[in-house]
């Protein structure tokens, strides 16, 4: 067992999983979305960037990119919550909580072409 | 320029067939429009009207062409429908006669070879990967292209004999490969071939004519110097020219035939492992021939009987020739100026004899000799010459214990040389030394390789192709041979495969040891499997997994972990 690869495996896994959780329930529903998870896994994901800088090999620069890609997607949407809860007081509109959900959903994908990766490099390498 | 040229000749015969047809059929078309247009014709009401030219055109031009829309725009008087029978007989003879001609340029050879040369060019051209120009596709030819199918390798074919080029269309190769009926010792047809195209690696001649096979070689190397070229040659005068050139190997069939007869017979052990890496069929490695010692009977004594009595002489075996022809006998040999029979065998005492070689340019007298010599020694060695490759099945049938084709051996020695051109050195020499040196490496060979198909390949440690190991020798890291076929998923072990060569500033070493130290540059001949193949081309691309093979431990990735790591080491260590 590595430890490197415990800390780099639960930090992928967990972004994925909080990325799941925020867009789990209907898509347009507010009471369904939390923004603190949504926060929680920016930070997740933004940890994650930073374990995968530096690595050298051509898996490692797959990995940096879909973590990038995890980054972007879902600071979008939390800046577009930004804005919408600025609108109104009662918070986003519908229209608007289904968009941020569904730019969060894109992350999934990206956060699942991470574990994908990992699980593969991991598989590979059976030492 | 070459292909524009070929253009222009399409064009120029196209044009030169078409002159006469076209003139007819505008001066048919212009006497039947203007005669239709000046006739005078009446309307639907009873008006006198003349058709435009433009009407005239259109009648005359479904009328001559057999299609007939009637007469349109009203019914026509006597006098026109006079005219029309007219026009209609014209009409049609001038398209007979343009049709005729059309059919008759398709059919005209001049056209038909000035279109195959330009398509030729065209597909030549348009090829990107590196490419062989293959010079004659009779036997060794086809033989070649298969095995350069086999390996992925593209070859461009030019033969003169219509047949073969035909034959070719009908091969089932792994990617297409142009051909080209044509005489290739005209230089415009070489350089449809591609001989000045950057992906063109080489250029094989075999034809059987000297000269021409010379003249090819020059040409070329006045069209790419750069280019290598491997050219069949039998003369020696020719082969001292073609030697003087640079970047020329001389193909001589007779004498890597001897050779490899001599390498069969004087050290099965080596002419097994040779036979096992061309993959050649039925042959498993650490089983070699199990040639008797003793006297031998050579039946023929053309080139490649020479070849082999010089052979014979130096290593000592003595040998009866049996042969009606022959010209300048050697000293010190029995020989029997007959053909080979029943009679003259029992006197070249067959009975007694370890081995019989029937390597005659017949194919029928060498499967005489072999029945023969199963009647009176069936215990008797033999080796049996092959010459024409359709008689592959009567000499599968008739079970020498080994059977040699020239042309098959010619092709294999070429696709070595083209594919791999340090294994033939690595051959020669373990031919010379001691034999004990072919037993390690045959043990080592069944050790990593087994029953597994062998692969031949070369690593050349350079940025480029090895981007982990060049960076590491960059450093000035000391890196070993052992090292990198070390088996990352066993570090004690290592991956299926030997390294045969390592190959530094034109100074090959032979058979390296494991820690043999590398430079940048050096180039690695590796044999093994596929899978081998893989994993090594993966350890040398990866600075990870290098590392790991370095040092047993997996470094840290990423710029944290190695943070992390510079950290925790002085508490690690104790």
């Amino acid at each position: 067992m590595n430890l490197e690869r415990v800390i780099f495996g639960f930090f992928v896994i967990l972004a994925l999983t909080l990325n799941v959780i925020f867009v789990m329930g209907d898509i347009d529903n507010i009471d369904h979305h939390n923004v603190w998870i949504l926060t929680l896994a920016i930070l997740v994901s933004l940890c994650t960037t930073g374990l995968k800088l530096g690595d050298r090999s051509q898996i490692g620069a797959l990995l940096l990119a879909a973590s990038l890609v995890a980054d972007l997607l879902l600071i979008a949407a939390r800046i577009v919550w930004v804005v919408a809860e600025n609108e109104s007081a009662a918070g986003p509109a519908p229209e608007t909580i289904a968009m941020i959900v569904s730019i969060a959903a894109g992350a999934v994908i990206a956060n699942i072409i991470s574990c994908i990766i990992v699980i593969g490099d991991t598989l590979m390498s059976r030492r | 320029m070459a292909t524009t040229s070929e253009l222009d000749r399409v064009a120029m015969v196209v044009l030169r067939f078409m002159r006469r047809p076209f003139f007819a059929i505008v001066g048919v078309y212009a006497v039947g429009i203007v005669g239709m247009a000046l006739i005078p014709g009446i309307d639907e009401y009873g008006n006198t009207r003349h058709m435009s030219l433009f009407h005239a055109f259109y009648f005359f031009t479904y009328t001559a062409t057999t299609t007939g829309f009637g007469e349109i725009p009203s019914a026509f008087t006597d006098e026109q429908r006079l005219w029309a029978i007219v026009c209609l007989y014209m009409g049609v003879i001038a398209w007979l006669y343009a049709v005729g001609s059309i059919i008759r340029l398709l059919q005209n050879p001049h056209f038909i070879l000035a279109l195959n040369e330009h398509r030729f060019a065209r597909i030549v051209k348009r090829i990107s990967d590196p490419f062989v120009i293959l010079c004659g596709f009779g036997d060794t030819g086809s033989l070649l292209a298969r095995g350069l199918s086999d390996q992925g390798t593209r070859a461009v074919i030019i033969d003169g004999d219509p047949e073969r080029i035909k034959a070719l269309a009908l091969r089932d190769y792994s990617m297409r490969m142009p051909g080209l009926c044509a005489d290739a010792s005209v230089p415009k047809h070489l350089l449809d071939a591609g001989i000045k195209s950057p992906h063109c690696k080489s250029l094989v001649i075999l034809f059987k004519d000297e000269d021409i096979n010379f003249k090819i070689a020059i040409i070329a190397k006045f069209f790419n110097p750069s280019i290598q070229i491997i050219c069949r040659s039998t003369s020696k005068r020719h082969q001292s020219h073609l030697n003087a050139l640079d970047n020329v190997t001389v193909i001589n069939p007779f004498e890597i035939f001897a050779q490899l007869l001599n390498m069969s017979i004087t050290a099965p052990k080596l002419h097994n492992l040779n036979s096992w890496l061309v993959h050649a069929p039925d042959v498993r490695l650490g089983r070699p021939l199990e040639v008797p010692e003793g006297h031998w009977i050579l039946c023929g004594y053309g080139r490649m009987g020479k070849w082999l009595n010089k052979y014979f002489a130096e290593q000592g075996i003595s040998a009866t020739i049996v042969d009606p022809h022959i010209k300048d006998p050697p000293q010190h040999s029995q020989i029997i100026k007959e053909h080979a029979d029943h009679q003259t065998l029992k006197q070249a005492g067959i009975e007694t004899a370890a081995g019989v070689l029937a390597g005659t340019n017949h194919d029928a007298d060498n499967l005489g000799i072999l029945m023969c010599v199963n009647a009176l020694n069936p215990s008797a060695f033999t080796i049996v010459r092959q010459n024409d490759h359709e008689n592959q099945l009567a000499f599968d049938a008739a079970h020498a214990d080994l059977t040699l084709q020239s042309s098959l051996t010619t092709a294999r020695r070429i696709l070595k040389f083209l594919i791999s051109p340090m294994v033939q050195p690595l051959i020669e020499k373990l031919q010379k030394g001691d034999p004990k040196q072919t037993d390690e490496l045959v043990e080592r060979l069944q050790n990593a390789v087994g029953d597994h198909i062998p692969q031949l390949w070369r690593v050349n440690l350079c940025p480029q192709e090895t981007t982990a190991a060049a960076e590491f020798l960059a450093k000035q890291q000391s890196l070993t041979l052992g090292d990198i076929i070390r088996d990352p998923h066993n570090l004690s072990g290592s991956i299926s495969c030997v390294p045969l060569i390592v190959n530094r500033n034109e100074d090959p070493s032979i058979l390296p040891r494991d820690d043999e130290s590398l430079r940048l540059g050096d180039e690695i001949l590796f044999c093994g499997t596929a899978q081998a193949k893989r994993m090594l081309s993966a350890s040398l691309n990866n600075t990870y997994t290098l590392d790991y093979l370095m040092s047993g431990t997996d470094p840290p990735r990423g710029y944290f972990f190695r943070w992390l790591a510079t950290r925790t080491e002085p508490f690690s260590t104790p």
